[in-house]
């Protein structure tokens, strides 16, 4: 057989080096290719990872054994042969850069898998790659801003299952950088700035919105024959809405990431939500970056361990004791005295009183006054049980109001009262009491103090942003960090304290954990979570409609009105088809409903992918456990290439 | 032994305290805030005096018996704890007393057992079993270790007592009238501690009612107008401590269909938007994905409700439309002119701190445009006010759909969680109610201690277990057999708290029972063996925890299917119902339960045979081995008289014996015998036996005076069992104490 001359570039010897030129015969292998290529270059080293890269048809040369007559290789093919893993710069849901190597040769789907593994992502068949927005102006200097997390000296070979040290998947524990990342993975960043948020970009319409799923990278292709280079910046995000599973002790740095992209599509107005969901929103915020300042990642300690942990430690200083009658003990496990002068107001029609100022104490769950401190003693003038009760702060710091408002359910209805405090500190003791009363929980409660910090914070928070030249303190956070730039623009920082504060009430007690997970709980049960929206054409008709694709539905949105037309239910779903050629999808669903469209923004793959992939995370079940079907992803989401 | 008469007379003057403020309890302790505030502590009467009247003597006994049996239960634990702490110091003093004092009435027994055939090595079994008596034995192995080991472990105990009473002195208890469909009541007691699942077992037993999912218990408010049902994990004392006290509230148990329908029609709330007839066609597999894909995710879906919906002015008596939307943090509108997009939409109501209830023709009252309206209040607020929110829907269906949505949004998890165990309460109950109608042979037994165990694991005190077992047998009990099965397992528990102290000696309590009797076990273990596989699938869950909780509680049915074929079936399945519910709570009183136990273990090797001839016919009939004894005399008609009986032989035996207790149950059972004196010689011995003689006392004085009633059966035995402990056998609640520091003397005196 003849030998051909078979040019080959390779990039160790740099970009400028003339490509390699080999004799080969058109019965060698691949391996063979490779092993002369090796040889002429001269370079002693682990060329293991290496493969051929065929430039022309944009495809990998991974099958050692096939002739280049079977590659259909001719003298005229320039190849590439360079490394399959190369780093590549991941925008993770939280904003920050990691560097990593990644696979440029497999499908996108393992080369995912093979990021999920470092990055310690539990499912990660939920994510996936995409694109970043381009970013027109001075991209050179936001490269330069962005602090870049470098996981690439992190041999691939060590990611095993996390077996964890330390605390963390053994692979960060290597170093102090490493362990630097892995804390940027697990814990929620802290707020950011405003401006931030408002200057980033903003899907202002369902048609924006659909846009972005237009970036999304094939997941059956490489990286590489979708055009990405090394070093190139893909975001990696959380494409699929069905989070199985979540289980916060293996899934630090899944929650995180996933509360990261809940909070910036909340931020971001990606998902819309009501005012007061908003201020709920805000309030999760604030609460779960304070609990990741103080103590960040561990198990909050049992409430109701801690109680009976005090019990038994008083119960038993009194056993040591000579007397223990029944009267002592419960003596000794008496709950801590409040008590002080405040101000009380009874608003009430047609009078004009203002506030009155009595003795008052706290007692269990109730308030009782006394005209003195003198008469206490006897029978108060009125008692106030605040079980059940609503409380709402109203505070004016740099006015120097300390209000708290108590709405006292009665058979005949609410009574309201309020109570003025004179300054800071008596108004978080007896606001953090009121609290507690009304959730049915008395001073005692092991959570009266981490309360009165908390409403200490808050009431700093409105401190430092009430004239903004002061710089703010370490831990204070700008209420306008933690709403979309609709409700900045709406509130001034002292009113959106309050409301955030409104609603911190229901959250305060939650520990960092569950915060996060309510954080995420109401954020799938907006009703417009989950929907990725597609702007398509349907088959007879003449104008662009948009097509949301949900974990269980497919629903038709008329584009003018922005009302749902029609709903298709996966479960009811025949069959799908995609027309590679025309570029049309058809469904048929049960009771003969046939439906075809073609994608206007979006390839039809990303179509396909989003249905098959929604229909493959539906198979998922307990008994497979995290074990994961690659096979079925590709089948269902494959399209011709699975074929 | 002076401390320890100190430590004693401490703890009396404890369990006065306690008694005080059970006493107490019947005038609101908390008199505390506004006058309307007030707790009213027999909701569904105008005064406490009325309610009192109202109680049948049934019902007084019932309520009597839940009082005292809260107290016995505690007092026979600390007595049993005092006894135990007894016993250490005296150990130490010499050596030899604690190793032969307790094994003194378990030799006993235990040699009876050897000496004698099989049936009697049961009996033993059945002692050893009790795991919830272990835990005060363990003392008297560490007396010998150290004194200081001994001192710790008192105290550890003590504080474990001390934190126990308090817990318990400090529940709130409500005397409640429910009102039943067909016009009659039920009074029961309803303690803090206990959610409506809870009520709703404790009224099915005493109702006899099919148990479906659809059971409920709601409120009506006739000042409103307004109706809410209970949902399941809600606690039931909390809101009926709103009532006034003049209230005219009342509390209802009936059906109501849509209290579950959303979980078995998912498609109509979730899908509402489509057609009648898609929605009526719904497979079944389609209806459990709904049900997955809202109800088993992360996070609870609610149905997007959105409709014209009127609203009541405030204070005006016009009613405006507006466009309500359902969200799960809220209900919201759509101001006039302005879109529905999520931004635009004003917070109606968050459901934080209101309840939504149906309200009834407030057409006439306040001009309703139609009489499908629904309300949100604070579910305090039982008088007209602005803080009311009334909201009109044009059609029943509408009104059905949002009260639902909105009970979805508010309880969320808890909701479907309500549903699933109700569901499991049902299957239980027809599986009873099949194994009884398709095998009479079949005896329930099984199936009853596991979901007592159940129970107990769950509930951390008697109270709560005693209404639900009551729930079971009473399912049982309606068919015919199946109260039998219940007093097995007491006995279990009951006998082992006597043979423990043997097991203690050798080493770890738990592997004493087989090894002292190695040639009886065989049986029993057999016969469980065969019996779980039955009982799971019934109730998957069942059969494991029964094990786990009282190991005891297995053993029983064997036991019981043996005695049952001996004869008098019915007097002994009496006696055991009453000792068994009596004792379950305590776990301490077993000591009158050994008595039938006995009797029991003669006959097993009957049983036997019987059992796997059902086993092969049905699973479920497995359980039931005790059944077929029970079924037998099962015959509704027979038991009464049967009953009868067993009470009063207690009550002779109780003259004979000093000891109330203990005697009575020996006497009626012809076996008993060896147990009997195994109990007096533990008496002598320690504490264990002590506690016991109170409770069999009760029990059989109140059966005793409540034979002649057939129909309420089921409840008076259980009612006698729960006397016992603390009615004594007068039936005097008052004298309780007494009559326990009598028992105390004279068992102190035979030592």
């Amino acid at each position: 057989m003849a030998d051909w001359d078979l040019s080959v570039t390779v990039e160790e010897l740099g970009s400028e080096a003339p490509a390699l030129s080999i004799s080969v015969t058109s019965d060698l292998h691949i391996g063979g290719v490779i092993l002369k290529l090796v040889e002429k270059t001269q370079i002693q080293r682990d060329w293991s990872d290496h493969a051929l890269w065929w430039e022309q048809k944009q495809q990998w040369l991974l099958r050692t054994s096939w002739t280049l007559e079977k590659c259909e290789i001719h003298a005229d093919a320039s190849l590439v042969f360079m490394p399959q893993h190369k780093p590549l710069r991941l925008g993770l849901p939280n904003g920050a850069t990691v560097r990593l190597r990644a696979c440029f040769s497999g499908p996108v789907f393992r080369t995912l898998l093979g990021i999920c593994r470092i990055l310690n992502i539990r499912h990660p068949e939920e994510l996936s790659l995409l694109r970043p927005l381009e970013e027109k102006k001075k991209k050179k200097e936001r490269d330069a801003l962005d602090e870049v997390y470098d996981l690439t000296e992190v041999p691939l070979a060590s990611v095993s299952q996390a077996c964890l040290y330390n605390g963390m998947p053994a692979h960060f524990a290597d170093s102090p950088q490493t362990e630097a990342v892995y804390r940027m993975l697990s814990v929620p960043q802290p707020a950011p700035a405003p401006e931030l948020i408002s200057k980033q970009y903003r899907a202002a319409s369902v048609v924006d919105k659909a846009h972005i799923n237009s970036r999304w990278l094939d997941s059956s292709r490489s990286l590489l024959q979708q055009g990405v280079q090394e070093n190139d910046r893909l975001w990696l995000r959380f494409k699929y809405s069905t989070f199985y599973n979540l289980e916060p002790l293996y899934d630090v740095v899944r929650l995180a990431q996933l509360y990261e992209q809940a909070r910036w599509a909340v931020l971001l107005e990606d998902v819309d939500c009501t005012e007061e969901e908003m201020m709920l929103f805000g309030a999760l915020q604030y609460h779960i970056s304070k609990r990741s300042l103080s103590e960040p990642q561990t198990v909050t300690s049992n409430a109701a361990m801690d109680d009976l942990e005090t019990a038994l430690l008083s119960l038993e200083v009194k056993m040591d004791g000579d007397s223990n009658t029944a009267n002592d003990m419960l003596d000794n496990m008496a709950a801590p005295e409040l008590s002080d002068y405040l101000k009380i107001f009874r608003p009430k029609r047609l009078t004009l009183k203002g506030y009155k100022q009595y003795w008052f104490k706290f007692q269990d769950t109730g308030i009782s006054y006394f005209k003195s401190k003198e008469e206490s003693v006897g029978e108060p003038i009125q008692q106030i049980h605040l079980k059940g009760c609503e409380v709402a702060p109203d505070v004016n710091v740099a006015g120097q109001k300390f209000v708290i408002r108590l709405l006292i359910p009665a058979p005949e209805g609410m009574t309201e009262f309020y109570l003025r405090c004179e300054n800071e500190e008596q108004y978080a003791h007896w606001m953090a009491a009121c609290r507690l009363a009304s959730t049915g929980r008395s001073l005692a409660d092991s959570s009266f103090q981490s309360e009165i910090q908390s409403i200490r914070s808050f009431l700093a928070m409105q401190k430092t942003h009430g004239n903004s030249s002061v710089p703010a303190a370490d831990d204070a956070i700008n209420p306008h960090s933690l709403v979309s730039p609709r409700y900045q623009k709406k509130y001034k920082a002292k009113q959106l304290t309050q409301r955030i504060l409104e609603a911190y009430q229901n959250v305060a007690q939650l520990s960092w954990n569950d915060a996060l997970l309510r954080f995420l709980q109401i954020w799938q049960a907006l009703p417009d979570f989950g929907l990725s929206y597609v702007v398509v054409r349907f088959k007879g008709s003449r104008k662009d409609e948009v097509l949301g694709i949900a974990p269980n539905r497919l629903i038709r949105i008329d584009l003018g009105v922005g009302d749902v037309v029609r709903t298709w239910r996966y479960n009811n779903m025949r069959q799908w088809n995609v027309n590679w050629d025309i570029r049309q999808v058809a469904i048929e669903f049960d009771g003969n409903v046939n439906i075809a469209f073609s994608c206007v923004t979006a390839d039809c793959k990303i179509v396909h992918e989003f249905i098959g992939g929604y229909i493959f995370m539906s198979t998922r079940t307990k008994e497979q456990g995290d074990a994961l079907n690659q096979e079925l992803f590709h089948k269902l989401t494959g399209g011709h290439e699975a074929l | 032994m002076d401390d320890i008469d100190a430590m004693f007379s401490d703890l009396l003057g404890e369990m006065d305290l306690l008694t005080q403020s059970l006493g107490v309890e019947n005038e609101p302790p908390n008199a505390i805030t506004s006058p309307p505030e007030e707790v009213n502590l027999s909701p569904g009467f105008t005064d406490l005096n009325e309610s009192l009247h109202e109680l049948e003597d049934d019902d007084l006994d019932v309520l009597m018996a839940d009082l005292m049996a809260d107290l016995n239960a505690t007092e026979l634990k600390l007595a049993v704890d005092i006894e135990n702490l007894k016993v250490p110091p005296s150990s130490s003093a010499s050596q030899p007393p604690p190793a032969t004092l307790p094994p003194a009435p378990q030799g006993l027994s235990s040699y009876d057992a050897s000496i004698l055939p099989s049936p009697v090595s049961l009996q033993g079994d059945v002692g050893t079993p009790s795991p919830s008596h272990l835990s005060p034995l363990p003392p008297p192995q560490h007396a010998k270790p150290s004194m200081e080991e001994i001192e710790a472990q008192i105290k550890a105990d003590k504080i474990r007592m001390a934190l126990e009473k308090l817990k318990e002195a400090k529940v709130k208890k409500l005397v409640v009238k429910v009102l039943i469909k067909d016009g009659s009541s039920k009074t029961l007691m309803v303690d803090e501690r206990q959610n409506v699942r809870d009520v709703l077992d404790n009224l099915f037993e005493k109702t006899h009612c099919d148990c479906n999912v659809d059971w409920s218990l709601y409120e009506t408010n006739p000042d409103l107008n307004l109706e809410r049902g209970f949902e399941d994990h809600e606690n039931l004392v909390e809101p009926l401590s709103g009532w006034t006290r003049d209230s005219e509230n009342k509390l209802h148990f009936d059906e109501r269909e849509d209290k579950y329908e959303v979980f078995k029609n998912p498609q109509n709330y979730y899908l509402w938007k489509k057609d009648k007839q898609t929605l009526k066609d719904m497979r079944d597999k389609d209806k459990e994905l709904l049900i997955e894909e809202n109800f088993c995710g992360t996070s609870i879906k609610v149905p997007d409700l959105e409709g014209a919906l009127y609203l009541r002015e405030d204070g005006k008596k016009s009613w405006k439309q507006k466009l309500f939307l359902l969200r799960a943090s809220g209900i919201y509108y759509a101001p006039k002119g302005k879109s529905k997009t999520s931004r635009d939409l004003v917070c109606f109501v968050q459901f934080d701190n209101v309840n939504v209830y149906y309200a009834k023709d407030l057409k006439s009252k306040y001009k309703a445009p139609t009489d499908y309206c629904f309300v949100l209040k604070h579910p305090q607020i039982q008088k007209d006010s602005q803080y009311i929110k009334y909201l009109c829907c044009d059609d029943p269906w509408t009104l059905n759909l949002w009260v639902t949505g909105i009970r979805i949004a508010k309880y969320g998890a808890a909701f479907y969680d309500n549903y699933k165990t109700a569901v499991k309460k049902t299957s239980t109950g027809s599986a009873w109610a099949n194994r009884i109608t398709s095998s009479t042979s079949s005896s329930p037994s099984p199936a009853p201690s596991p979901s007592l165990s159940d129970k107990h694991a769950s509930q951390a005190n008697g109270h709560a277990t005693k209404p639900q077992p009551g729930p079971v047998s009473q399912d049982m009990g309606m068919d015919a057999p199946p109260p039998p099965p219940p007093p097995p397992p007491p006995p279990p528990p009951s006998s082992g708290s006597f043979p423990p102290p043997p097991p203690l000696q050798t080493s770890s309590l738990p592997p004493p029972p087989p090894l002292t009797h190695s040639s009886l076990p065989p049986p029993p273990p057999l016969i469980t063996g065969s019996f779980p596989p039955p009982p799971p699938l019934t109730h998957s869950s069942l059969p494991p925890p029964p094990p786990l909780t009282h190991s005891s509680l297995p053993p029983p049915p064997p036991m019981q299917t043996s005695s049952l074929p001996p004869r008098l079936p019915p007097q002994a399945r009496l006696p055991p119902k009453p000792a068994c519910r009596a004792k379950q709570p305590p776990g301490p009183l077993p000591s009158p339960l050994p008595p039938p136990p006995p009797m029991d273990s003669l006959p097993p090797p009957p049983p036997p045979p019987p059992f796997p001839d059902d086993a092969t016919e049905a699973p479920p009939d497995f359980l039931p081995p005790p059944p077929p004894m029970t079924s037998g005399p099962a015959s509704p008609p027979v038991r009464p008289p049967v009953v009868a009986p067993p009470p009063r032989a207690s009550f002779r035996g109780g003259s004979r014996n000093q000891s109330l207790p203990p005697p009575p149950p020996d006497p009626e059972f012809l076996p008993p015998p060896p147990p009997p004196i195994s109990i007096s010689s533990g008496g002598g011995g320690g504490a264990p036996p002590p506690p016991p003689p109170p409770p069999p006392p009760p029990p059989s004085g109140s059966s005793g005076r409540k034979t002649a009633p057939p129909p309420p059966r089921r409840t008076t035995p259980v009612l006698a069992g729960r006397g016992g402990g603390g009615g004594g056998g007068d039936g005097e609640e008052g004298n309780f104490m007494s009559e326990l520091m009598k028992a105390m003397n004279k068992k102190r005196g035979e030592d």
